[in-house]
């Protein structure tokens, strides 16, 4: 469903600043219907990876496609809802004109959008505060929206950047229990994390990523297996990254 | 008894406030004034700073030139408007009307005191002359310029010329082309001074200009009716009086006739009407002066 | 069409935004104060209330473009709100032409608005003064009305194409700023520099005059569209100036426009 190939990508700091190799050649398949955990620390390249999945930044070498079709086309995006770390909104939009821009920009109808707004915004618990400016949102509430929003459109793919960070266990258990609805619906989801914990709990594969290398991808339970724990395999990565060897 | 603290410092700076204010900008009124304030920017300079907003600009400046009168109503000291400010007040004008040509106000002021009151009358004209050319379906630009070589510059052919352009205006009375034929004949003078007059007195709106205008006419009516008098006397005894009381004398008239201006008639050279008050006529009763200040 | 949603919701929070409410408030006491010093003017009332009503008007529409406007792309770029419509099926392009659509509307419907409110201070003072309004042509203060959008447009087409570049709303606001008052000045100073330079007392080196006619050509000169002066005296404006100068704006919008499409492009949102 998802392909990158040989995608390499470097960020100058400023002017004439240092060089930063945020990815290097990084190779990663995602099939359809699966749970994939981005795993990383912070500055890994996991949201490199997912805004150049996301055509926010393009990468320096390779390619990158989603349901065969280039990332740097919009219709690639026809089919993908995205859920940006910190989600950011208009101020004086409400969530119902948030939901139907959404869905318009996707090619929607009017009454399709009316019912799965309405069905969205009861599933995200906004229904109190669906014609309220977005301004007044609190952080939960935003990242409830900006869930509305990605799925407006019942995409086939849904890529999640660091979708618990700042939630508190509500909104925890809330993503939870959507991603695995989710993945009983048959989508695909890619999702990035650095807590061990929602890892471990939702992917049916994971990716270990460190300083823009993936060291390591295998199935949940290959990871796990021999009684190992995610944080050991983890930390095993760290540092034989910080020793030069890749994957 | 902090809040009550903080009341009475607050009423304390209040009263301070007040006390402050008064006294700074009563002493701020008695700094010495620059003697020469005249300056006023360039006129393409303003247009450019100006941006879009030119026609805002010249309001503003005309604005500036009607308070700059209005200010000097109230003064009781002679000269009541010193030179340099009347030669900025004519800056002030000018450009006004660079920043809009076709603006009457502005041009209409300067006519009103500039010739009587400063006796600048060329500068005057050149100014009108500017709204003439713009404002070409106005028949009160060219109204006026005729009436200031007529009145003040004793340009008779010139004042013609500039009538006749005004008849065929819109609006233009077709009257003024025969003024325009008197003087190019060179008929009666005070007639056609007094014709002028009520004709501008007529289009004046601002009550203290038409009075000045009705006190002038006033003076002319008493002159002219002199000057039939001694024509009179002159067919009557074949020569002019000596002085002005043998018209009174020898039954021409019965007394001689008030002058507004407060002064008593008398027989200057040549058999000319003067009188012993200085006055507004002064400009056209006497020659022609060789240099118009500037 | 994929432009439409994204104008609507630009549109939406423009017009909602709250410093409407100011700007509307300054146009209120701006149109008072016409009606009261318009009737202290001996003679010409009719054309200092034409001046200072569309005078009021384009300033208003500049505090729309300068401090709503502007705002309206910098806050994407700033806050982060790119990510919500750049992670839909919309090109670059796409976004930056329904932003500026939306932007359009936006000074259109205001300016609309606060038209409506010059009118009445026209007519009031109209009514009351009618003497005094002598050459009058609702058609001509229309059409100066018309232009001014067109301008104000013209102005907020390149703002976009300065935020397509450039890293701060502030920087954007400052260019934008500049390019209006050279914009309106650059006719009068290359009038000037051509004929009569010794007028304000400055000789004028070649090199200069090269560079105030690169100038001319290359900013746009805004003060085509100023037509006050003429809707004040009801002065004759010929169908073929009003053709010319719509070309020449629509083209520079167009322009200007397209470049900051093809800028935003390369732009990354990392």
């Amino acid at each position: 469903m998802i392909t990158i190939q040989g995608i390499s990508k470097e960020f100058k700091e400023g002017i004439a600043g240092k060089r930063v190799m945020a990815l290097e050649g990084l190779n990663l398949e995602i099939k359809r219907g699966e749970v994939f955990g981005f795993l990383g620390p912070n500055g890994a390249g996991k949201s490199t990876t997912i805004k150049i999945l996301m055509n926010l930044i393009y990468s320096d070498t390779g390619k990158a496609e989603i349901g065969g079709k280039d990332v740097r086309n919009p219709e690639s995006r026809k089919i993908v809802g995205y859920l940006p770390e910190n989600p950011y909104f208009y101020d004086y939009l409400t969530a119902d004109e948030l939901l139907w821009f959404g869905g318009k920009t996707a090619g929607m109808v009017s009454k399709t959008i009316r019912t799965r707004s309405d069905f969205l915004i009861n599933k995200v618990d906004l229904q109190n505060a669906r014609k309220r400016p977005l301004r007044t949102y609190s952080k939960g509430m935003f990242q409830r929206a900006g869930l509305a929003l990605a799925l407006i459109h019942d995409p086939d793919v849904v890529i999640l950047d660091e979708p618990m960070s700042g939630l508190d266990p509500i909104g925890r258990k809330m993503v939870g229990d959507l991603l695995i609805e989710l993945k009983g619906e048959g989508k695909t989801i890619f999702f990035s994390s650095h807590i061990l914990n929602d890892i471990e709990r939702f992917s049916d594969r994971a990716g270990i990523i460190i300083g823009g290398k993936l060291r390591l991808v295998d199935t949940l339970s290959n990871l796990l297996s021999d009684g190992k724990n995610l944080e050991e395999v983890f930390m095993r990565e760290v540092a034989i990254s910080e020793k030069g060897t890749s994957l | 008894m902090r809040t009550l603290a903080a009341v009475i410092v607050l009423i304390l700076a209040g009263l301070l406030h007040i006390t402050s204010l008064g006294k700074a900008s009563d002493s701020y009124k008695m700094l010495p004034q620059d003697t020469d304030q005249s300056f006023v920017l360039p006129s393409a300079l303003i247009k450019i700073v100006a941006l879009e907003f030119r026609g805002l600009a010249s309001d503003v400046y005309f604005l500036n030139s009607m308070v700059f009168i209005g200010a000097t109503q109230q003064r009781k000291e002679t000269p009541r408007v010193k030179e340099w400010e009347w030669r900025w007040f004519l800056k002030v004008l000018d450009t006004a009307t660079d920043l809009d040509p076709y603006f009457f106000d502005p041009y209409y002021y300067a006519n009103a005191f500039l010739p009587w009151d400063a006796g600048m009358v060329k500068e005057t004209n050149l100014l009108l002359a500017k709204g003439s050319r713009y404002r070409d379906w106005d028949w009160m630009l060219p109204f006026f310029i005729g009436f200031n070589n007529f009145y003040f510059l004793k340009n008779d052919s010139e004042s013609a010329e500039f009538l006749m352009e005004a008849s065929r205006r819109p609006g233009g009375d077709p009257m003024l082309a025969s003024i325009a034929a008197r003087l190019a004949f060179k008929e009666n003078r005070t007639e056609t001074a007094i014709y002028f007059l009520e004709q501008t007195s007529k289009n004046t709106e601002d009550r203290n200009i038409k009075e000045r205008f009705e006190t002038r006419i006033g003076a002319l009516r008493s002159i002219l009716f002199l000057e039939n008098a001694i024509a009179g006397f002159k067919k009557k005894y074949g020569k002019i009086p000596t002085s002005i009381e043998a018209l009174v004398n020898k039954n021409i008239i019965s007394q001689l006739p008030r002058d507004p201006y407060g002064g008593t008639y008398y027989l200057a050279e040549g058999g000319k009407v003067r009188s012993t008050a200085s006055s507004e006529l002064e400009p056209y009763l006497s020659p022609l002066q060789k240099k118009i200040r500037k | 069409m994929t432009l439409w949603p994204v104008a609507l919701i630009t549109f939406k929070e423009g017009i909602r935004n709250k410093a409407l409410y100011g700007i509307t408030l300054i146009a209120l006491m701006l149109f008072g104060a016409t009606a009261l010093i318009a009737t202290m003017i001996p003679r010409e009332v009719g054309k200092v209330s034409i001046d200072m009503a569309l005078s009021t008007i384009s300033f208003t529409g500049l505090l729309l473009v300068f401090f709503v406007g502007i705002n309206l792309i910098a806050k994407d770029l700033d806050k982060r709100t790119i990510y919500t419509v750049l992670s839909r099926p919309i090109s670059r392009s796409q976004y930056i032409f329904g932003k500026f659509l939306g932007m359009s509307l936006l000074i259109i419907v205001t300016m609309s608005a606060l038209s409506v409110m010059a009118m009445s201070a026209i007519v009031l003072l109209k009514a009351t003064h009618a003497e005094y309004f002598g050459r009058f042509s609702w058609s001509l203060i229309t059409l100066a009305i018309l232009f001014n959008m067109l301008m104000l447009i013209l102005l907020s087409a390149i703002s976009f194409f300065f935020a397509s570049f450039t890293t701060s709303s502030f920087i954007t606001l400052v260019l934008t700023i500049i390019t209006y008052i050279i914009g309106h000045s650059i006719s009068g100073v290359k009038a000037l520099v051509e004929s009569s330079p010794q007028e304000i007392g400055i000789t004028v080196s070649p090199v200069t005059l090269k560079m105030v006619k690169a100038a001319y050509y290359l900013f746009p000169n805004l003060s085509l569209f100023d037509i006050k002066l003429q809707a004040a005296h009801a002065l004759t404006v010929t169908s073929s100036f009003v053709m010319w100068t719509v070309v020449y704006g629509l083209v520079y919008i167009a322009l200007a426009i397209t470049l900051a499409a093809l800028i935003f492009r390369k732009k990354e949102f990392p």
